[in-house]
């Protein structure tokens, strides 16, 4: 008995340490990505600084290539001045083209020194639109050039729907903003959002004003947990249990409902 | 309430609870839905059946791949109390992998030793053998009873993906019913049928049950990888080629792995065994019986664990050919950071399994000569396990990233490099191999004539293929990418080739070799034993790891590129929590392996029989309690 205790104790101690070892490295949540906000009236400047959010993130660019790196020995070549070479790279064909051609059929030119390997950013996993990958191009060309690609431009490839968005990928939550998701699931039937005006619950109009993002997400998702004064339990949960909010709900469109809600500072 | 702790837990602002802080994804649970609680199945037979019905039941119900695809449109999660669906099926899929590796292990190493007894006609390797076979019975029930929770449990908790696996792999589900049924037979055979058949029809049923494992273990394999490297389907995800979705990138690569892993687990946790009945011994005779055991089961670990950096470099290499971006997640991106982790953890292998072997020389006769080599090795293990713990990237402030000029240190960044790593983890392999070479001559003496020439040649090919090794490592930095990363395969070639011509060498020099003295069987401290313990440990908490970046390196899909993921749970978690989950699994995994220990020892035990009280103390007996019953 007593040497089991000890290989007890002795198993507790080495899964603890493996735990510390654990949360001691660099902790960080990778979220899945979102779709860019993009408009028809972006100029090609504001495009590409759009176009940079997308290859940092989305377009998961930069987990291969660099910008602007002097080191040798490269697994993939580096962005940096991309715009200068993509006009020398073909001849006879324009940057635009070498460009848009390189991110919708990447093997048609591998830069020599290196192998094959980018995926189509059009099609999953990655699956940019094609107004992102306009953006994109437009940040590439401002490496080392002038963007002049405007969601208006032609870059004479069309992606078909279903190859960005793969099977179920169109499912749960259909990426509603704040304002979407809060009348999606009627919240304005029981809340003001414009007025102090108290409904079947309380107005919303200041909500950001009183309560943190912390408060109004404990608020959405355990309603009874703290009730206003004078505003009875169970009609909340009851309604979003009623609607299917909690199985329905995306992290994105719940995000979006708590930064909408805490934008409301009552004026 | 726990479940209101738990939401507080995840809420993704409650840390610091400003308005500002990013945005985490959190557990979404509906509370009008009820907790899916469910059954334990306890009866093996039961679960077989159950498993069985599920998948015949799922067939006829599986209709085509695109309406499985048009289904999977609809919202399709359902939510697990307490600890989420993620957390729920992440725990029970990791133990059913745990208890099938190891069930697919201890065969193919008792059989090993069951053809050694067979041919040295020795019969303690017989009995060692069966002894592992002990072990077998409760853990198969224990498998089968995890898989069909696992199975269970995907159909409820994630139905989409269930519902499309099905449209994909449903003829597969036959055969591997199948082939369950009959490894039942062939495991139970074996173990009840140890002495009752000739030694040929009993290794025939080892050999049987083998190749049943094996291929159960490759149909489920075909359905993992599949969710990773997807082949042999159309641009929306539709089947069109069953033997090129089985047969996919890293179909072949798991299986190699996978074997050689199961190997390496399955004997770390036999070895575990032994330490936990050396522990508990109380003759000298069980001490060395059990130090014996440990031995053994330490020995089939280690060996496994020596080519399992290789079949890694080829599962990676496969995983590089499907996809660039899917490797550099992998091992550059999100999940660079678990390869340190995985680092701390081989290393701490190798460690723990060195040092085993130069406390169990202290038990040899003549081995206190290669004593003082023993610092050289632990030199050599520990600076190629700092150099292989080294990250490329540094936690740092920005003061000290703007004095280093990144995150890159200007010295130790050198060593973060794959380039280095390879090195490293190649000669730390080399040093364990000479450790476990001297721990064979221990109590031996080459009396060949050539013994001489042959320990120069054997000096010499270790001096040959560790300067390889290093100059390969140190060119890895002057050369572009797709050169260097060819060169991890001439310093796996170089490091394979020296330990099989030394090992062939070693086996010439040293047959018919004089004896310096015995093996003192038993004669092992305790702190050995929990070497072993360590190292069953650590190979549970690799095998946590390892499968927690196979499925985590999808990220935001249940099939990369086709099925994505879109439930609450759809982002990656911190790798602190990872540690966390694995650490409790792992925990859990312990405790059955512990039930299955007491079990396979209850066999041991002497039958059961009444107490024989004398008539007349018993009649004092009660009449002293004033009890008026008197037995018969």
């Amino acid at each position: 008995m007593k040497s089991s205790l000890k290989i007890f104790a002795f198993v507790i101690a080495v899964l603890t340490f493996y735990s510390y070892v654990g949360n001691s490295v660099p902790q960080k949540i990778t979220y899945p990505p979102e779709t860019a906000d993009l408009s028809q009236d972006m100029t090609p400047d504001e495009l590409a600084i759009a176009g940079a959010d997308i290859v940092a993130g989305k377009g998961t660019c930069l987990g291969c290539h660099t910008v602007g790196s002097q080191d040798s020995g490269l697994r993939f070549p580096d962005l940096g001045g991309i715009a200068t070479r993509a006009s020398t790279q073909i001849s006879g064909m324009s940057a635009l083209d070498y460009l848009a051609q390189s991110l919708y059929e990447p093997d048609d030119f591998i830069v020599e020194g290196f192998l094959a390997g980018m995926p189509a950013i059009n099609r999953p996993p990655i699956g940019l639109m094609d107004d992102e990958i306009k953006a994109v191009i437009a940040y590439l060309q401002s490496l080392g050039g002038t963007p002049t690609v405007t969601l208006g431009t032609d870059l004479g490839y069309v992606t078909e729907v279903s190859a960005t968005v793969p099977a179920g990928g169109a499912a749960l939550g259909a990426g509603l903003d704040g304002p979407g998701v809060f009348q999606a699931y009627l919240c304005n039937t029981c809340h003001s959002i414009d007025l102090p005006d108290r409904l079947v619950g309380p107005s919303l109009y200041d909500v950001g004003s009183r309560l943190s993002n912390a408060e109004i997400y404990e608020a959405v998702m355990d309603p009874d947990a703290v009730l206003a004064d004078g505003f009875p339990g169970g009609v909340m949960p009851t309604t979003l249990n009623a609607l299917g909010f909690y199985q329905k709900v995306s992290p994105e469109e719940l995000r979006s409902l708590v930064n909408y809600l805490s934008e409301q500072q009552g004026n | 309430m726990p479940e209101t702790r738990l939401r507080k837990l995840f809420n993704p602002w409650k840390s610091d609870s400003a308005k500002e802080s990013p945005w985490q994804p959190t557990e979404l649970r509906p509370r009008s839905s009820r907790p899916i609680r469910l059954s334990y199945l306890p009866i093996c037979a039961a679960i077989l059946i159950a498993v069985a019905i599920v998948g015949l039941l799922v067939l006829p119900a599986g209709a085509s791949p695109q309406d499985a695809l048009q289904d999977a449109a609809n919202p399709d999660y359902r939510p697990f109390p307490f600890v989420g669906s993620r957390v729920a099926i992440w725990v029970i899929a990791q133990l059913h992998l745990m208890f099938a590796a190891f069930v697919l292990a201890v065969p193919m190493f008792a059989l090993i030793l069951e053809i050694i007894g067979f041919v040295t006609k020795e019969k303690r390797y017989d009995d060692l053998a069966y002894e592992f076979t002990k072990l077998l019975s409760v853990s198969f029930s224990f498998t089968a009873t995890l898989g069909a929770m696992l199975t269970f449990m995907l159909f409820i908790l994630y139905p989409r993906v269930a519902t499309y696996m099905v449209s994909i792999f449903s003829w597969t589900f036959f055969p591997y019913v199948f082939l369950f049924f009959l490894e039942a037979v062939f495991m139970y055979s074996y173990y009840y049928g140890w002495g009752k058949f000739s030694p040929k029809v009993h290794l025939a049923l080892g050999v049987g049950l083998n190749i049943v494992g094996t291929a159960i273990m490759f149909i489920a394999d075909a359905w993992l990888t599949f969710m990773n490297t997807p082949s042999g389907i159309s641009e929306t995800g539709a089947l069109v080629s069953l033997p090129d979705a089985i047969n996919n990138f890293i179909w072949m690569p798991i299986n190699i792995h996978r074997l050689i892993a199961n190997m390496a687990f399955g004997g770390s946790i036999a070895a575990a065994y032994g330490a936990y009945k050396f522990l508990g011994a109380k003759t000298e005779a069980e001490k060395a019986h059990y130090d014996w055991m440990g031995y053994i089961g330490n020995f089939i670990a280690i060996s496994a664990l020596l080519p399992l950096p290789f079949a890694g470099y080829y599962l990676g290499k496969e995983i590089y050919a499907y996809s660039q971006s899917l490797g550099i997640t992998l091992m550059g991106g999100t999940f660079s950071w678990l390869f340190i982790i995985q680092a701390i953890l081989i290393g701490n292998l190798f460690l723990a399994a060195n040092y085993y072997l130069w406390v169990s020389m202290e038990r040899i006769e003549g081995a206190e000569r290669f004593r003082r080599f023993i610092k050289y090795l632990l030199a050599s293990v520990t600076i190629t396990f700092i150099v292989w713990a080294t990250p490329h990237s540094l936690v740092a402030t920005v003061e000290e990233a703007r004095q280093m000029g990144g995150a890159h240190h200007p010295m130790l960044g050198v060593l973060g490099v794959m380039s280095a790593k390879n090195t490293a983890v190649n000669v730390m392999i080399l040093t364990t191999y000479i450790s476990f070479l001297l721990y064979r001559r221990g109590n031996k003496e080459a009396i060949v004539p050539w013994a001489k020439t042959g320990n120069r040649i054997q000096f010499f090919i270790f001096a040959a293929t560790i300067l390889f090794v290093i100059f390969l490592g140190v060119y890895g930095y002057f050369v572009e990418a797709r050169v260097r990363i060819a060169l991890s395969v001439p310093q796996v070639l170089a490091v394979l080739s020296a330990m099989i011509s030394v090992t062939v060498i070693d086996i010439f020099m040293f047959k018919n070799a004089r004896k310096t003295g015995e093996i003192k069987w038993g004669q092992m401290p305790d702190r050995a034993q929990y070497a072993l313990f360590f190292i069953a440990l650590t190979f549970a908490w690799t095998m946590g790891l390892m499968g927690y970046v196979r499925a985590g390196m999808r990220q935001h899909w249940h099939v990369f590129g086709v099925l994505q993921d879109t439930s609450p749970d759809a982002f990656t978690p911190t790798l602190g929590f990872a540690a966390n989950v694995i650490s409790v699994t792992v925990l859990i995994f312990f405790l059955f392996i512990a039930i299955v220990f007491w079990l396979s020892g209850l066999s041991g035990k002497k039958p059961w029989e009444p107490k024989v009280v004398d008539e007349r103390q018993s009649a004092e007996s009660v009449g002293a309690k004033g009890n008026l019953e008197t037995r018969e």
